[in-house]
């Protein structure tokens, strides 16, 4: 009894005494352990699959990463605030098939730039839309965004079918495949456009005043609104920022498969999620970081590629992404349960 | 105080007057035509629990409207929508359940919906260095031990927090400053340094009206009294002619 009682003293101790290493340092370390889980399986693959040190290894792994990689970021904004947005996936499938539909009707033969950048403007007009009602439904009619996210999830996938009667789009101009399989200076435009967008969010969260709000709604709403910030506004920004993300990937996803279907996305919001997750984004709001989410992207794209080289079955992918959200849901609150104990721990010490 | 920078110059207020508020929640009449004039220096308000002393100050701070009555601010009426009306006005507040953002440092809390921005580009970027700067020197000024401005203050004592949120109101030199319980939730010491804090305003020329349960402590710190109950103001006293007993007998209306 007394033992395991002086065990938890030592316990809440060590924890106090790490949360008093400061924030920065803190989010340093946090954001290391899943930077540590990436390099070990780069390390690990490395040795088990004879070979996949290449760029083209390189190159795949980070195309791979891309598309659900747009949807994570938007995600990890709505759920730094507190909210979740379910609605990601459904929305890139819905934005791709009609920006594809847009494009096979006014397309006549060509190279065809003009009719994609038409159907490039459709996409991310359709899921700034998406994205805007999603914002409007939780943030004036007040619903929680689990349930307002859920419901335009399956509307948007609904969508997607009545646009496209069902069937996937295909025949698409030459452009379309340039801008989904080409590259500049070797690099392809996926992954310089994810690039781009994960650089722009990371610019948002840290350097501007909407981002801060962010953090400052999911920690409390009600200090955010005392010190002025309009809720309700911010709150459509959100989603619209998380809608456009979606569409800019169900554009990327037709122009790499050549092919728009409303199940594009399907798994893509599972797999955005556990990107958030694993790269140290807390469900509880808050905290977290746009590079985490780039670095639990690309741990999730590895796995699967880790996969294919060594033989095993790409479909247990999914297999080992459900496992892996709840058991990085399970440390985060593992530690945010030693926390409270350490907080509650330190109480009597009023005086300090 | 020593030199605090003073961002928004808005003046002194002499005189902040309450007159005929009136506010209902459902069928609770939580406040019932108050009228009352707090002058610079303290002001305290005491009453039991339910007698409408949160709801003033929260219509004073601009969170919530009354049905009916107005607030008049140096002989001006104020139309207070929100709390960042009120701010603008210069009313300040802290709350009693010390409303911070957990995940934000101090200086990010200081300056929560009023940042420092410095322009990059044509965009409008946060400039942390000045906000740190800003709040260093103000935390400095204050006597009341903050670790690094940098710090998140979920890793702040309750104490701490409230000097963080005291902090704000000092930086932009807010010339009328609300308090509800503002030491409900803090140890003896922390409550004495918070209460020393509060001094300072005072002896700055702050217009402070504060909520108190603590009586022995409340009578010796006012310089002018309220004593609500049920909604209205049943008793204003001068403190250095009160005793505790009287006062308590207002509260619970044994004596009027
Ligand atoms: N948001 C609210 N909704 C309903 N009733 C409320 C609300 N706020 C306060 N009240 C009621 O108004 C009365 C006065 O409350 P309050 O101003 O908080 O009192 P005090 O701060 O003096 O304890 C109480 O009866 C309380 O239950
Ligand atoms: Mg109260």
């Amino acid at each position: 009894m007394e033992g395991s009682r002086s065990l938890a003293n030592l316990v809440s101790r060590w924890v106090v005494a790490s949360t008093r290493l400061g924030p920065r340092l803190q989010s340093a370390l946090l954001r290391m352990s899943s930077l540590a889980v990436l390099i070990g399986l780069i390390i690990f693959f490395g040795f088990t699959a004879p070979g996949w040190y290449s760029t083209t290894t390189l190159f795949n792994i980070l195309t791979a990463t891309s598309l659900f990689l747009l949807l994570a970021l938007g995600e990890t904004f709505v759920i730094i605030s507190s909210g979740i947005d379910l609605s990601v996936g459904s929305m890139e499938g819905m934005a791709g098939v009609a920006s594809a539909v847009l494009i096979v009707h006014i397309y006549h033969g060509g190279f065809g730039i003009g009719v994609v950048a038409a159907g490039a403007a459709a996409a991310l007009v359709i899921g700034l839309l998406g994205g805007a009602i999603n914002g409007i439904v939780v943030g004036y009619l007040g619903l929680n965004s689990l349930i307002a996210t859920l419901a335009t999830y399956g509307a948007y996938l609904g969508f997607a079918d009545i646009i496209s009667n069902g069937f996937p789009v295909g025949n698409l101009p030459p452009a379309m495949a340039t801008l989904g399989n080409g590259s500049v200076i070797g690099i392809p435009f996926l992954v310089l456009i994810a690039a781009a967008a994960s650089l722009f969010c990371a610019g948002l969260a840290s350097h501007t005043r909407w981002g801060r709000y962010v953090f400052a709604i999911g920690a409390n709403r009600e200090a955010v609104r005392r010190a002025g910030v309009n809720l309700r506004r911010h709150t459509v920004l959100l989603f619209t920022l998380s809608g456009g993300l979606a569409g800019l990937a169900g554009l990327l996803s037709t122009a790499k498969f050549l092919s728009a279907s409303s199940q594009a996305g399907s798994t893509d919001l599972l797999i955005a999620i556990a990107a958030v997750v694993i790269g140290g984004t807390p469900l509880t709001g808050g905290e977290g970081t746009i590079w985490g989410t780039v670095v639990g992207a690309l741990i999730i794209t590895i796995i699967e590629n880790g996969f294919v080289e060594m033989g095993v079955s790409g479909f247990w992918q999914l297999v080992v992404v459900g496992i892996i959200i709840v058991v990085a849901v399970y440390v985060d609150e593992y530690q945010r349960k030693l926390r409270i104990a350490a907080a509650s721990a330190s109480q009597p010490r009023v005086d300090e | 105080m020593p030199d605090v920078v003073v961002v928004s110059p808005i003046g002194d207020v002499d005189r902040l007057e309450v007159r005929d508020l009136s506010k209902s929640y459902g069928g609770v009449r939580a406040l019932h035509r108050v009228s009352t004039v707090f002058r610079r220096g303290f002001n305290g308000i005491v009453g039991d629990n339910g007698a409408g002393k949160s709801t003033l100050m929260r219509i004073i701070s601009g969170d919530i409207q009354p049905d009916t009555g107005q607030l008049i601010l140096n002989g001006k009426e104020l139309h207070l929508r929100s709390t960042a009306d009120a701010r603008r006005a210069g009313i300040e507040s802290l709350y009693q359940d010390l409303a911070l953002a957990d995940t934000l440092d101090v200086a990010g809390n200081m300056f929560l919906g009023r940042e420092i921005t410095r322009n990059f580009l044509g965009l409008r970027l946060l400039d942390k260095r000045a906000m740190v700067r800003a709040a260093e020197r103000t935390v400095a000024s204050v006597n009341i031990q903050i670790p690094e401005v940098s710090r998140m203050v979920r890793t702040l004592s309750g104490g701490q927090r409230q000097a963080v949120a005291l902090a704000r109101a000092i930086y932009f030199n807010a010339p009328v400053i609300l308090l509800d319980e503002p030491t409900a939730a803090l140890g003896p010491k922390e409550t004495a340094a918070v209460l020393g804090l509060v001094e300072q305003l005072r002896a700055n020329g702050k217009l402070i009206i504060m909520v108190s349960h603590n009586i022995p402590q409340i009578l010796d710190i006012a310089d002018h009294l309220i004593v609500m109950r049920s909604g209205r103001i049943v008793k204003e006293v001068d403190p250095q002619s009160t005793s505790q007993e009287e006062l308590l007998g207002f509260m619970v209306g044994s004596r009027t």
